[in-house]
């Protein structure tokens, strides 16, 4: 194939991903490109640079093996590759739905709802209500296509513990509740039969919730996560409630911090864009300390903030909780007030907790 | 000829490359290998001779690089005016700034307007996930009133998905290969490479214990640079920022090695101090330049439009 084999050629030896230590050895004798190491040959090589036969075929592997990835890529091999035109992406962008977050204030200064092939970034001091819409967003994106939905699956990793199984029971009978009353002011089959598997017990058995207790079992578990997507391809939804938390304790060389934050973040950036799903991050706040006064910022970092292409933070004015918009790549900074919910329908009100503050779901006009 | 021979004699000594024969003792050699100085003497000149690079007249320079160079206007005027009336192929121009200050907006604000207004085809490596063709179609119908043309200078837009480093590197061998080869097919006359952005895929490879995070970076410097210059083409690429401590000012990524890449660099701030008020405004202002004084200061506006200037536009010498 010579088209591919004079692209091939003269690809330099720093761009294979060969060990330091091997690189370092052929750099000294001589070599510079790929082509010179197939033309040389295992036996050859193993003279050349001192290193034992089955290294040199090793290495040989690698490099072959990046000459086909090479080719496969010129060749525009389908499902990987990630070459296109704006044209094409204003396409398959435009067919994308979003996850609705059922506050419609906040839907809207998302541009529709929580984007898909994106990484979302909700900020906030405890107890404002993250978590609350992490849980919200996975029995969300499981709503059928007829009611407007996605009808995916939600995968949530949980490092803080603090994913509560009641909680989302109320949230789930909520929104079959909703699907069911413009089910039965419309009256159409489809929505119907939609509604026949359309129950709590399938949205609870359609989330899959894994629980993290320190920094290795998170990078574990992003990194095994795009395995777990191709078995389960229906999953539209990653939700990481706390990535700051097992970051914050115990790490003292920061820079080994920076690094395995941000190959995270390439990481799920990765996740999101192969699978076409959302990935909602929570993270906490942090106090910086200026000349003449202190404000909240983000946790983890300047560099972090690059990691989530939406950015939004939720902050208290008063007893007011407003979420602002902060970062985002098509939509104007703004902020909004919310209200948290207990949950609420046309005709019922259900009172199960006793909270000081009290509160109100804005639902989405029929 | 005579090379088979020495080469077997040569590797015993541990010269494996030419640098390193030329670099040697002569006369050590010699004793060494039972060869005549003279054919050594004559062996070097003949390597000298095709190896080395030839000095060039400063005024021929100057000629060359007049007539390669092109002056691409970025769309937004005060943005001109901060790099002296545009971006200058051959060279590559770094945007650096905090999250959420506009890098990525003004990126798909100089590829609308090139795609659009200079009919050029525009190369744009993601590395993010921030691209958004929905936004950068909202500043085409900002800009053109006719629907052609908007999917026009769409199709001439080419966005590459790259989430690390080697498909980074591989995607731009690709651009060199068919640059070289003129394959004009899709790519058509490439003047313009934007890529947002490049500290999104060299911080995995910093820090910690490994060192070969720094190699890798070089080794996409010296292809920047190669592409820039070989094929005349204007680098854009975007940067973050960083704190030595948490009150200390902001300085641009990926350190001191990086900042010999790009010969112009602009910062780009939010007017407001804190998030608490937000705003589309954002000011830029030259950080290092070849041609003009550092510390110049504009306004943009990174609203719906697409990265404009704020009227009135003076350019004033910032702090």
């Amino acid at each position: 194939n010579k088209g591919n084999s004079f692209l091939f050629q003269r690809k330099p030896l720093a761009c294979l991903p060969l060990a330091p230590a091997l690189r370092a050895r052929l750099v000294a004798a001589g070599f510079q490109t790929a082509q010179e190491l197939l033309d040389t040959g295992p036996c050859g090589l193993s003279k050349e640079i001192g290193i034992s036969k089955e290294e040199a075929l090793e290495a040989l592997q690698v490099v072959r093996q990046e000459c086909h990835s090479d080719a496969t890529q010129t060749a525009g091999a389908p499902g990987t590759s990630r070459k296109c035109t704006a044209l094409e992406l204003l396409e398959q962008e435009q067919a994308q739905g979003f996850i609705i977050t059922f506050c419609s204030a906040l839907d809207n200064i998302l541009g529709g709802g929580v984007q898909l092939t994106k990484i979302t970034e909700i900020c906030g001091e405890p107890g404002v209500g993250k978590t609350q819409l992490c849980m919200q967003l996975a029995v969300d994106v499981q709503i059928p296509e007829c009611f407007g939905g996605l009808a995916g699956e939600a995968v949530f990793i949980d490092t803080e513990g603090s994913f509560m199984v009641d909680r989302v029971v109320d949230v789930a009978t909520a929104c079959v509740q909703h699907c069911q009353l413009i089910a039965e002011a419309h009256q159409e089959e489809d929505h119907l039969k939609a509604l026949e598997t359309f129950s709590l017990e399938s949205i609870l058995s359609h989330i899959y919730y894994f629980r993290c207790r320190d920094y290795i079992e998170l990078l574990a578990q992003v990194y095994l996560l795009p395995d777990f997507l191709s078995e389960h391809s229906k999953v539209r939804l990653v939700v990481i409630d706390g990535i700051a938390f097992p970051f914050r304790h115990d790490f003292e060389d920061l820079s080994l911090r920076t690094r395995l934050l941000n190959g995270l973040a390439q990481q799920l950036i990765i996740v999101a864009n192969d699978h076409k799903a959302a990935v909602i991050l929570t993270n906490q706040m942090t106090t910086r300390i200026g000349q003449s006064q202190s404000t909240l910022v983000p946790a983890l970092g300047e560099s972090w903030g690059h990691a989530a292409t939406v950015r939004l933070i939720f902050h208290w004015d008063n007893n007011q909780r407003l979420a602002t918009l902060y970062k985002s790549p098509s939509q104007k900074e703004s902020t909004i007030p919310y209200h948290i919910t207990v949950s609420i329908s046309f005709k019922m009100e259900i009172q199960r907790w006793e909270q000081s503050v009290s509160c109100e779901e804005l639902f989405r006009d029929l | 000829m005579v090379y088979q021979g020495l080469a077997s004699k040569f590797s015993s000594l541990m010269l494996f490359a030419v640098v390193d024969f030329v670099s040697s003792d002569l006369e050590d050699v010699a004793q060494k290998c039972s060869l005549s100085y003279k054919a050594l003497v004559a062996v070097r000149r003949v390597l000298l001779a095709q190896f080395s690079a030839f000095p060039a007249n400063g005024a021929d320079l100057y000629e060359e690089l007049k007539s390669s160079t092109a002056i691409l206007s970025t769309g937004i005027p005060s943005l001109d005016k901060l790099l002296d009336s545009g971006l200058y192929t051959g060279e590559v121009t770094e945007l650096m700034g905090a999250p959420g200050s506009g890098k990525t907006q003004v990126c798909l604000s100089i590829a609308a307007s090139m795609s659009l207004g200079l009919k050029q085809h525009v190369l744009f490596l993601d590395s993010t996930g921030g691209f958004t063709a929905s936004r950068l179609y909202q500043m085409l119908q900002a800009q053109a009133e006719d629907e052609e043309e908007q999917l026009e200078a769409l199709q001439r837009v080419q966005v590459t998905r790259v989430f690390d480093v080697y498909e980074m590197l591989r995607a731009l061998q690709e651009l060199r290969d068919s640059l070289s080869q003129q394959v004009l097919s899709s790519t058509g006359p490439l003047k313009v490479v934007l890529i947002d952005s490049v500290s999104a895929v060299i911080y995995p490879l910093l820090g910690g214990k490994q060192s070969e995070g720094l190699a890798l970076m070089m080794q996409l410097a010296r292809e920047l640079k190669m592409l820039a210059r070989e094929f005349s083409l204007a680098v854009v690429v975007t940067n973050q920022v960083t704190r030595d401590s948490s009150a200390g000012p902001l300085k641009p990524a990926l350190g001191r090695s990086w900042s010999f890449v790009p010969s112009t660099r602009v910062l780009l701030q939010s007017k407001e101090a804190t998030w608490e008020k937000t705003n589309t405004q954002r000011v830029a202002s030259l950080a290092k330049s070849p041609r003009q004084p550092t510390g110049i200061q504009v306004v943009l506006d990174v609203g719906s439009g697409g990265a404009q200037e704020l009227s009135p536009v003076t350019p004033t010498q910032g702090l």
